[in-house]
Formats: structure tokens, C-alpha cells, sequence
């Protein structure tokens, strides 16, 4: 069992109940997959660094979930076909969840972490 | 005057791009609370100039161990559009 930790765009125009619909899918997609999700997060709608799909904005959810290896190329071709989700990035957490990852824009708890996330390329 | 350690290798005078300063100890050895996440954009923004490159390790003063986990902070969080790939993008 391995944990991955998932960060996706959302496209700006969903908003409201068709932006929670989307996030309900996905969390639904890695409950079908056999995944047990440990965190969620959603940032909301922040600005990105660079225009992505002629879009300057965007929402971001970030979610932990641990699985088996296998669920995370069907989780992201789900993504793949879904046009709400403009960006998305999945990474292996090396020593599963540490602190609480801050969300780039909360201002930085000061938890004593112990030792930084190593985190290789997935 | 800062002391003026001559880069090795680099022809006599000082590189020209040098607005930062030399600084000492590895960042991240030195205060351990400092975590390298690619989420947290506000920590890797000491490491990249101002056109969104990321700043070699002879001037960011990183061992090589953590320089390289910044450098991999740093495209995954470009990856995402938490940081620009260039400092020029144009935002409609």
C-alpha cells in the first residue's frame, strides 16, 4: 500500500454544486479504485502562474489517498477524459503522510517536522 | 566588503549575474524546520530569480543533496502553475 498525494486544477467556470460534483466524482473514482483517502484539501480558486487552457484562474484540490500501485493510472486517465480537470499531478509520498502538508497560500504552521518529504518522481 | 571568494574555474572577475549574495551554510541543513514541499511556493521562491529560473547552487549555497530536491520542488510545482516557468508569461 503506497500513499500518493494528487493535486488537481479545476476549471474556474465550475462553480458551486457543479464544482462539489466534480470533486464528489473523483473522490467516488478512488473509493471504486480501493483507495482509502487520508486527506483532502481545496484551496479554492487561486491564481495561476501561467495561463492554462487560456484560463488565468484556477481551483485546486489536494488530495492524499493510499492504494495499490495499479489505481493510479486508471485515476488518471478518468482524469484525462474529464474536461473540468484543466491540470493534474500525482505524486508518491516516500514515507507516507508526514505533517500536514500547508496549502501554499496558508500562511506556514510551525509544526516541528521532523525530516523534509522525500518525495522521488512517480 | 563581502569576502570575495573567487569562483573556481570562472575566468578572474566575478560573474555578472551576481545580485545575490554569497551565502554561507546550506539553508536547509542549518534550520531543520524548513521543509521542501513543492506546495510551499513561498520557501522555493528564495531559490529561483526573478525570471523564474532556478538559482545554481554556487550562489543558492545548497548542499547538493537538498539543491536537488529544490530542483525537483520547483518543476513539479511548475508543473502545477503554483510557480512560472518564465517570468514573462503574458496573464489575460
Amino acid at each position: 500500500m503506497r500513499t500518493y498525494e494528487n493535486i488537481l486544477i479545476v476549471h474556474p467556470d465550475k462553480v458551486g454544486d457543479e464544482y462539489a460534483a466534480v470533486v464528489g466524482k473523483f473522490q467516488g473514482v478512488l473509493n471504486e479504485l480501493g483507495a482509502t483517502i487520508l486527506k483532502q484539501e481545496e484551496w479554492g480558486v487561486r491564481k495561476l502562474a501561467y495561463p492554462v487552457k487560456k484560463q488565468g484562474r484556477g481551483s485546486y484540490v489536494l488530495t492524499v489517498f493510499e492504494g495499490e500501485p495499479g489505481i493510479v493510472a486508471e485515476f488518471e486517465r478518468r482524469m484525462r477524459i474529464d474536461e473540468s480537470i484543466i491540470k493534474f499531478q500525482t505524486v508518491l509520498l516516500e514515507n507516507g503522510l508526514q505533517a500536514p502538508a500547508p496549502a501554499a497560500s496558508v500562511e506556514m504552521t510551525d509544526e516541528d517536522e521532523e525530516e523534509a518529504d522525500a518525495e522521488e518522481a512517480e | 566588503m563581502a569576502e570575495d571568494r573567487k569562483p573556481s574555474g570562472a575566468a578572474g572577475r566575478t560573474p555578472f549575474k551576481r545580485r545575490f549574495t554569497r551565502r554561507k551554510g546550506c539553508r536547509f541543513c542549518a534550520d531543520k524546520a524548513l521543509t521542501i514541499d513543492y506546495k510551499e511556493v513561498r520557501t522555493l521562491r528564495y531559490f529561483v530569480t526573478e525570471r523564474g529560473k532556478i538559482v545554481p547552487r554556487r550562489i543558492s549555497g545548497n548542499c547538493a543533496d537538498h539543491q536537488r530536491k529544490v530542483r525537483e520542488a520547483i518543476k513539479r510545482a511548475r508543473n502545477i502553475a503554483l510557480m512560472p516557468f518564465t517570468a514573462g508569461h503574458y496573464l489575460d
